[in-house]
């Protein structure tokens, strides 16, 4: 959960995924004639919307800038390359959702990916998805309207395919993503049915809660008949910082992200894929876990154990063999015989030192579903991940599954895996080469 | 279960003619304007593309004019997000329309054959959303429009109803004698037998009150004193009807004088009913929103299990919704086909596939012809059967839109 992968110190603001790698590390987002409502100065560090109706590349976000929030910023869609959501900075809000396909016909899979694709276009720019209020007698209505006048926030929608979409009778399996195929069973897995799997997933990201579960709703609702829904999180406060943003905490109140994938030219190596099918040039693939955390187990041990148990302190976020957050962690160095970070920390079994190299790029969220059966906190991370194999999260997970101390306070109930196309150039629609 | 079943339409296709086309062109949308659209086989071609590339999304038409007779609409979504549909309309009546449009699928199209006049092309979403479009040469025959057809269908669901009544009134008498006989079992049994009738036209409620008596009393409501649930009582005026029968069936399973009183009161609603339904009318509209209500009875009480909370046959109730949603559905569907038969055939697939899931329910030793709903089933199953219905009741929620402006 915490830690994998070390980066260098920041640089300049980020890549946004959707640029073409001679922009990569340009921040672009455009900013809509959009003016926050007086209920936005209630969020820390919200800009209240600028009224510049111009579209600006907002080059910025060096440092902790873009810790920052403005609601007038929307991020492109049809770039060509690759998705947005993935190395854009990750927003506060992240809806995530997962579909099964029941239709047998490809053909409804095609129109519902087009159509959902010409949708997300709609809602990242901050539209909606035709009226709200139609003018006709006895009509309903196409937008279902809790997201008008929020602005777009940053609004990033992410698709995903599951390995479901690739059997036999859809016609499609000649498509396959080489390397998409279900996760096997990891140490530890706990695994319940009812938040695991799922043929398309979406992953909708914003500044504003509700301009995401929007997203989600209406995209949801476009597909009915075509697709169930499968399960569901909610996520906020985001738990992986990308690049320029400060290291946010999970709910275990640690740093979550220090070392994750920042860096551009890095996150080239380890995230889009290589020698894939032809339609997946740009892309990626995404793991989802829902990870459970036993909230008062972990609240009622010493600080020093919970130190002991990620290999880092907690108020700084150094690691144990150092003073500063983003200090390398050694991971020989002994004192009084035993090693300072122990072999079975959380850092120490997910650092790419310790995984023969192997990184990931960490998007997770916090997430709470309220009091369980027995009157406790049911809360926990929302981990999301890309790499250019997923067998790069099975290394590290086989380990941590099987080792980690922190095991005794988390339990991961829900799993799956998603190959995600490169974004479409206008006039096109995501994961179209699969229906050449 | 057997029903008499209503005799479906048959659509005589009146002058305007619309068929479903896919067109066998990639990309090509090429501008046919110096032809005014003429094509050798007699049958006018008329491209209507959609872009926003420029800002705001735009619907262009090429040509504008054409001569009467046949026409092909070609619709290409280049790269317009806010356009889903396009609709060809005369004073604001629907003649053909194309949906599911998103940039990068193939061109669509859809045949008409107009008559001399003025049309709109409609773009939903588009800066300008309406475009003229017209036609040279003789107006066309208005008779057998897409409007005649749907009233006309309009007209004969209202005989469906008075059947359904009518087998009621012989459903709600067999209950009745088997209560007063005192056979426990055999009173179940026709309760269940009875209940689908109602469930098929429960959509029509708004019009069961009886003459003399103000919507807000329930002295006078005829759905209240047939179908009301112990959740939603009105003390004013008591527990009546197929639910409290039910209670005594199925929850107290003894029949005792008040169960005989209240059978043979619900036969005399259920009579009342009958007589009641036979002066009502109804128009387009209200088949297109009570398909839609019935399915969301399906929803709010069925698959909850809140409909019959003693007897457990919510499946029953269920299928009986979903006949009478389907036979609502059928009558539109001759009008609805001339406007859109791809939606048409859409909606008519989602009923296969909730007909279909229900029908592994089917049980010929049941109740009623189904499995009984328990809540261990409705544990396992809800979800499923929901998510079916839904995506068959978001459908039907649109429809009556295109009923008013057909």
């Amino acid at each position: 959960m915490d830690d994998a992968n070390e980066s260098p110190a920041p640089v300049v603001a980020d890549g946004s995924d959707a640029q073409p790698p001679t922009n990569s590390r340009r921040r672009r987002l455009s900013r809509r004639g959009f003016v926050a409502g007086a209920g936005a100065g209630a969020l820390g560090g919200v800009v209240a919307g600028a009224g510049a109706a111009a579209a600006v590349e907002s080059g910025d976000s060096g440092g902790g800038s873009s810790d920052t929030i403005d609601l007038s910023l929307s991020v492109p869609f049809y770039t060509g390359l690759h998705q947005a959501g993935i190395q854009t900075p990750p927003q506060r809000y992240c809806v995530f959702m997962t579909f099964d396909l029941v239709s047998r016909t490809s053909r409804d899979l095609q129109v519902l990916l087009a159509r959902w694709s010409a949708a997300i276009a709609q809602l990242m720019a901050g539209r909606t998805l035709g009226a709200v209020q139609p003018p006709r007698a006895g009509s309903v209505a196409s937008d279902t309207g809790e997201a008008l006048d929020l602005g777009p926030s940053s609004l990033t929608v992410t698709l995903g395919l599951g390995p479901g979409l690739f059997r036999p009778d859809l016609g499609l399996s000649h498509a396959r993503p080489r390397l998409l195929e279900d996760l096997p069973r990891l140490p530890s897995d706990n695994l319940d049915p009812a938040t695991t799997g799922g043929d398309l997933s979406l992953q909708a990201c914003a500044d504003d809660p509700q301009v995401a579960y929007h997203a989600i709703r209406d995209l949801a609702r476009m597909g009915r008949g075509v697709v169930n829904t499968r399960w569901t999180v909610m996520g906020f406060g985001r738990a992986s910082a990308g690049q320029g943003q400060s290291t946010p905490r999970n709910l275990q109140g640690f740093k979550d992200g220090t070392r994750n994938l920042k860096d551009p030219d890095e996150i080239d190596q380890f995230v889009w894929v290589r020698d894939d099918v032809d339609w997946m040039a740009g892309g990626t693939y995404q793991v989802a876990r829902k990870i459970r955390m036993n909230v008062e187990t972990w609240d009622s041990d010493p600080v020093s154990d919970q130190e002991r148990v990620i290999g880092r302190s907690k108020q700084e976020g150094a690691p144990l063999t150092g003073t500063a957050e983003h200090d390398t962690p050694d991971f020989s160095a002994r004192q009084g015989g035993q090693p300072v970070i122990a072999p079975t920390s959380h850092v120490a079994l997910a650092a790419h030192e310790n995984n023969g190299g192997v990184r990931i790029l960490r998007r997770g969220y916090n997430y709470t579903d309220g009091i369980n059966p027995v009157g406790q906190l049911d809360a926990g991370l929302l981990f999301i991940a890309f790499m250019n194999a997923p067998e790069h999260f099975v290394r590290l997970q086989r380990r941590l599954g099987s080792a980690d101390l922190l095991n005794e306070y988390i339990s991961h109930i829900g799993s799956a895996v998603f190959a995600v196309p490169p974004a479409p150039r206008s006039g096109h629609y995501l994961a179209e080469g699969l229906f050449d | 279960m057997s029903v008499p079943k209503p005799t479906r339409i048959s659509a005589a296709l009146g002058s305007v003619v619309v068929v479903l086309g896919l067109s066998a062109c990639g990309s090509g949308t090429s501008s046919t304007a110096d032809t005014a659209g003429e094509q050798p086989g007699g049958v006018a071609e008329v491209a209507i593309t959609l872009a926003g590339d420029s800002g705001a999304d735009e619907c262009r038409l090429s040509p504008d004019s054409v001569a009467a007779g046949p026409v092909t609409f070609t619709v290409t979504n280049q790269s317009a997000t806010g356009i889903t549909e396009v609709e060809l309309l005369q004073d604001q009546r629907i003649l053909g329309e194309k949906e599911n449009l998103a940039p990068g699928l193939d061109p669509v199209s859809f045949t008409t054959t107009l008559g001399g006049g003025t049309y709109q092309v409609y773009c939903p979403g588009a800066g300008t959303e309406l475009t003229d479009f017209t036609v040279t040469g003789a107006a066309a025959d208005q008779g057998g429009s897409t409007q005649a057809r749907l009233k006309q269908g309009a007209n004969q669901y209202g005989a469906y109803v008075d059947t359904q009544t009518a087998a009621m009134v012989h459903g709600v008498k067999a209950l009745q004698r088997a209560v007063d006989s005192g056979d426990l079992a055999a009173a179940q049994s026709a309760y269940a037998e009875a209940r689908p009738y109602y469930e098929r036209i429960e959509s029509d409620v708004d019009g069961f009150v009886l003459p003399g008596f103000p919507a807000t009393d329930n002295h006078g409501n005829l759905d209240y004193l047939i179908d009301m649930r112990a959740s939603n009582l009105d003390p004013a005026v008591g527990w009546h009807g197929f639910h409290a029968v039910e209670r005594d069936l199925f929850g107290r399973k003894q029949i005792t004088p008040s169960t005989k009183k209240l059978a043979a009161e619900l036969t005399s609603n259920v009579t009342k009913l009958d007589h009641l339904v036979a002066t009502l009318t109804y128009k387009p509209e209200d088949l297109a929103n009570g398909a839609a209500g019935l399915l969301e009875e399906v929803q709010t009480n069925k698959i909850t299990g809140e409909e019959e909370d003693f007897s457990h046959i919510d499946l029953v109730d269920f299928a009986g919704n979903l006949e009478g949603a389907k036979e609502a559905f059928a009558y539109l569907e001759p009008g609805l086909r001339t406007i859109d038969p791809a939606m048409t055939s859409q909606i008519g697939h989602r009923f296969s596939q909730t007909e279909a899931l229900l029908d592994t329910y089917r049980r010929s030793d049941g109740l009623g012809g189904f499995v009984t709903y328990t809540a261990a089933l409705r544990h396992t199953d809800a979800n499923q059967l929901s998510q079916s219905v839904q995506a068959l009741q978001d459908s039907l929620s649109k429809l009556a839109e295109k009923v008013v402006t057909a």
